[in-house]
């Protein structure tokens, strides 16, 4: 969960706009990991090294390491070590903006530790951090955002996040959430959830976007608009949902009921105070989460 | 009753829901015959209509749940043969499920392995 949340601490800090996010989120399916970005991360390299090895690699035809353990600034086990370290997967996303020229490898560094110490993560996070520290990382979140959580709506969102790395893909970065009453639909689907807890939740987007939403979803490929792609969103947020009340029912033996999910046909969708709209960027487009209390 | 020529009611309200359960049984059990059914009162009516071989049944669906059709088809066909398959997998509904009649409970997202085992267990 590291590198969707990561895109949002950069645009919190103003390192970026939501458009070169969004341009180096499209370019990561293509992008590798190099060891340079990654021997900045671990504290073996400064940028500065880095950026002196790269210049010398387009002189001379050897690999990075060569270079960097020639020059001093890799030892032999460090080297091993990078090689076969599992990487946080928010450094491709770093590396990218660099390559696009968006920040430089200087800046990279001080946003790494900076994000590492707000969500105090320890040392080089792997790419399967435990619950709880993809717990704190959606609080902070939200708190960012001057949107404090409660319990349900914490796992709710935690959910959420899962459901979409499970069932559509890691590729995408959530921006900061959005309060919200009166929110303009595109195509959105919603469903009523009623009970102890009692909340109505929705996801909205283009058509265009939904036909690729729908297609990874339902792993067809759908290239128009048809009821396939409409009954796609709205078996994702029933299975969502579902799995939301089975973890209700096991968390806190309380049980909760749904209702079926349905397309609003309105233009506007009102909400009660409180609830909040989340815009999260794939490289096929943005989906709104949205959460009415 | 074999695997083949099988009778099947599918009962979701979603089409897309009901294309991956018919083309995941269709590799267990080829030649099934299939009627569709997008609420829990189109099942009941269906079923007294057709009377399928198994049933498969969605829980949160418009009308109808799935809990409530599943009672009404098992008050007038005490054999029926009914599987839940929703994503609403709690302890209290696979409870409420079996009490209403329902004879096996599938979580959704469906494992092609579990529908095999539904069939072979079910349809001997």
């Amino acid at each position: 969960m590291f590198a969707q949340f990561f895109g949002s601490y950069l645009l919190s800090k103003n390192a970026v706009s939501p458009e070169q996010l969004t341009a180096a989120i499209t370019k990561l399916a293509d992008t590798h990991i190099k060891l340079g970005t990654l021997a900045m991360h671990k504290g073996y390299m400064t940028a500065s090294e880095v950026d002196e090895v790269c210049f010398l690699q387009t002189r001379e035809d050897k690999r990075f390491g060569e270079i960097a353990l020639e020059r001093n600034y890799l030892f032999e086990d460090q080297l091993e070590d990078l090689l076969k370290s599992q990487n946080p997967d928010y450094l491709l996303l770093g590396q990218t903006l660099v390559d696009s020229g968006v920040i430089s490898n200087q800046e990279l560094e001080a946003l790494m530790v900076g994000y590492q110490a707000d969500n105090e993560l320890e040392g080089a996070p792997s790419e399967d951090a435990n619950q709880e520290e993809t717990q704190t990382l959606i609080m902070n979140f939200f708190e960012a955002a001057d949107e404090p959580l409660s319990d349900e709506a914490l796992m709710y969102m935690n959910l959420i996040f899962n459901n979409l790395v499970r069932f559509i893909g890691e590729d995408f970065t959530p921006l900061a959430p959005v309060a919200c009453e009166s929110y303009d639909t595109n195509y959105c689907v919603t469903q009523c959830i009623s009970g102890p807890v009692n909340l109505t939740s929705g996801i909205d987007m283009e058509e265009d976007v939904a036909i690729a939403f729908a297609s990874r979803y339902a792993k067809m490929e759908f290239h128009v608009f048809d009821e396939y792609v409409k009954a796609s969103l709205e078996d994702f947020l029933n299975l969502h949902n579902g799995l939301f009340s089975v973890n209700m029912s096991n968390a806190y033996s309380v049980e909760i009921a749904l209702d079926p999910p349905m397309h609003c046909d309105e233009p506007t969708y009102k909400m009660n105070k409180g609830s909040f709209v989340i815009p999260v960027i794939y490289p096929f487009g943005t989906i709104y989460l949205l959460l009415a209390m | 009753m074999g695997k083949e020529n099988v009778k099947i009611l599918v009962g979701d309200d979603s089409i897309l829901a009901r294309k991956q359960l018919k083309d995941t049984i269709l590799k267990y059990a080829e030649g099934a015959e299939f009627i569709e059914a997008s609420n829990g009162q189109e099942a009941v009516d269906l079923y007294h209509q057709e009377k399928p071989d198994i049933v498969f049944l969605d829980i949160v669906m418009p009308v109808k749940d799935g809990i409530a059709a599943v009672k009404e088809i098992i008050k007038d066909d005490a054999s029926a043969l009914i599987v839940i398959v929703s994503s609403v997998g709690t302890q209290v509904q696979l409870k409420s499920a079996i009490e209403a009649g329902a004879k096996d409970f599938i979580q959704k997202p469906i494992r092609p392995d579990q529908i095999k085992n539904v069939l072979a267990v079910h349809l001997k």
